[in-house]
């Protein structure tokens, strides 16, 4: 025995069998694709397109050489943002974000390991030449205990909060040891643009990994101040902002506007919730035409009447 | 070397001008092309179609 089900307009649509017209689709692109270009061209010369100068250690330790110092100093005594960030750099405790009792970062593991000591200031001061006594202060510094030298970084570091630069660095006196000379050495590297060379080169001709330089830059103070300059921090809805006056990607306003408000703005765990709630959200959208109510939506606002109103008056004008 | 790259008729890269509504802050740049979104779809909406060929059954 069949059970008859009943009809539903969004589900059991019938085939269209009134009049129908003849239609042009490749006509209709290539008017499109010419309307665009000529728009684009147009646009182009009448607003030219952003061209902000990138940030690099190099302009970074150049126009605020003391926050370059304050940062660096961090990378080597590992409490930097970066040190402490976790997956997919390092395995720090509980630094990962949850969706519930899940780390997605943890799943993923450690598959960029760095080691900012290692890797943003020991090594690259290596690749100085004829440098004999900051080699001297490196093997001084690599062959002491691990809290001689948590000694000498946190000396250092209470020394830097006082550092100015009038010309050179000054950072008052204390018993930091040979970090002194390694930070002052790495200024100098910074701001000559070979610790840009050292952290990008990856032993193959041209170098087009910005991993490490754009880490170290995001560590320090500078970045952060020129983007909050420019609204792009992301409590400045600044994932669908540009640089100046230019518009910028206005279709992320729904993902970032969820950084804006809580519990995505107070939680710890913000990046994966709104990345959760934007994936629950996609899968709505495509899942539209099976979700009952949902698909009714275009059916019930009857925009279609308006595109149509001709055929609807015709309609209603014969009956 | 002169730039013979010729500047652009309106200059935009000048700091930006923001609107801000509750917790709503959004560029007048974004707003303008928002804006101007919203009125493209109500034309293509409200503006008749060009006459195409006579229909046929």
């Amino acid at each position: 025995m069949s059970r008859s089900r009943s009809f539903k307009p969004d589900r059991d649509v019938a085939e269209w069998k009134g009049p129908v017209v003849r239609y042009d689709l490749f006509k209709e692109v290539t008017v499109a694709f010419v309307v665009v270009l000529i728009l684009a061209v147009g646009f182009a010369a009448i607003f030219s397109s952003p061209d902000e100068k990138p940030i690099t250690l190099k302009s970074w330790s150049t126009a605020a050489p003391v926050d370059f110092v304050q940062t660096a100093i961090t990378e080597l005594d590992g409490t930097s943002g970066t040190a402490r960030y976790g997956p997919p750099y390092n395995s720090t405790q509980g630094a990962s974000q949850k969706l519930g009792p899940v780390s997605l970062e943890n799943l993923a593991g450690v598959h960029i390991p760095i080691d900012t000591a290692q890797d943003f200031v020991v090594k690259p001061l290596l690749t100085l030449p004829g440098a004999t006594a900051l080699d001297g202060a490196i093997a001084r510094y690599e062959g002491a205990g691990g809290a001689q030298r948590a000694s000498w970084n946190a000396a250092y570091e209470k020394a830097a909060a006082k550092a100015t630069y009038p010309g050179h660095l000054s950072v008052p006196s204390g018993s930091y040891g040979p970090v002194g000379l390694m930070m002052s050495d790495l200024l100098a590297m910074a701001r000559s643009g070979a610790l840009d060379g050292a952290l990008t080169s990856s032993g193959q001709l041209y170098g087009t990994d910005y991993t490490k330089p754009l880490l170290f830059i995001a560590d320090g103070q500078y970045m952060a101040d020129v983007a909050g300059n420019h609204h792009l921090q992301g409590t400045q809805w600044g994932m669908m902002n540009e640089t100046g006056s230019y518009p910028g990607q206005a279709w992320l306003w729904l993902y970032t506007m969820w950084y804006q408000i809580p519990p995505y703005s107070t939680s710890s765990n913000g990046d994966v919730l709104v990345w959760g709630t934007m994936m629950i959200l996609t899968l709505l959208l495509a899942l539209v035409p099976f979700i009952p109510g949902l698909r009714s939506i275009p059916r019930r606002a009857r925009i279609y009447r308006l595109i149509w109103r001709r055929h609807y008056r015709s309609l209603s004008a014969g009956r | 070397m002169p730039n013979l790259v010729p500047a652009s008729l309106i200059d935009l890269s000048r700091p930006g001008h923001y609107v801000h509504w509750g917790f709503i802050d959004i560029s007048v740049a974004n707003l303008v092309v928002i804006c101007v979104m919203v009125l493209v779809f109500v034309l293509a909406i409200t503006l008749p179609f060009p006459h195409g060929r006579k229909a046929k059954r």
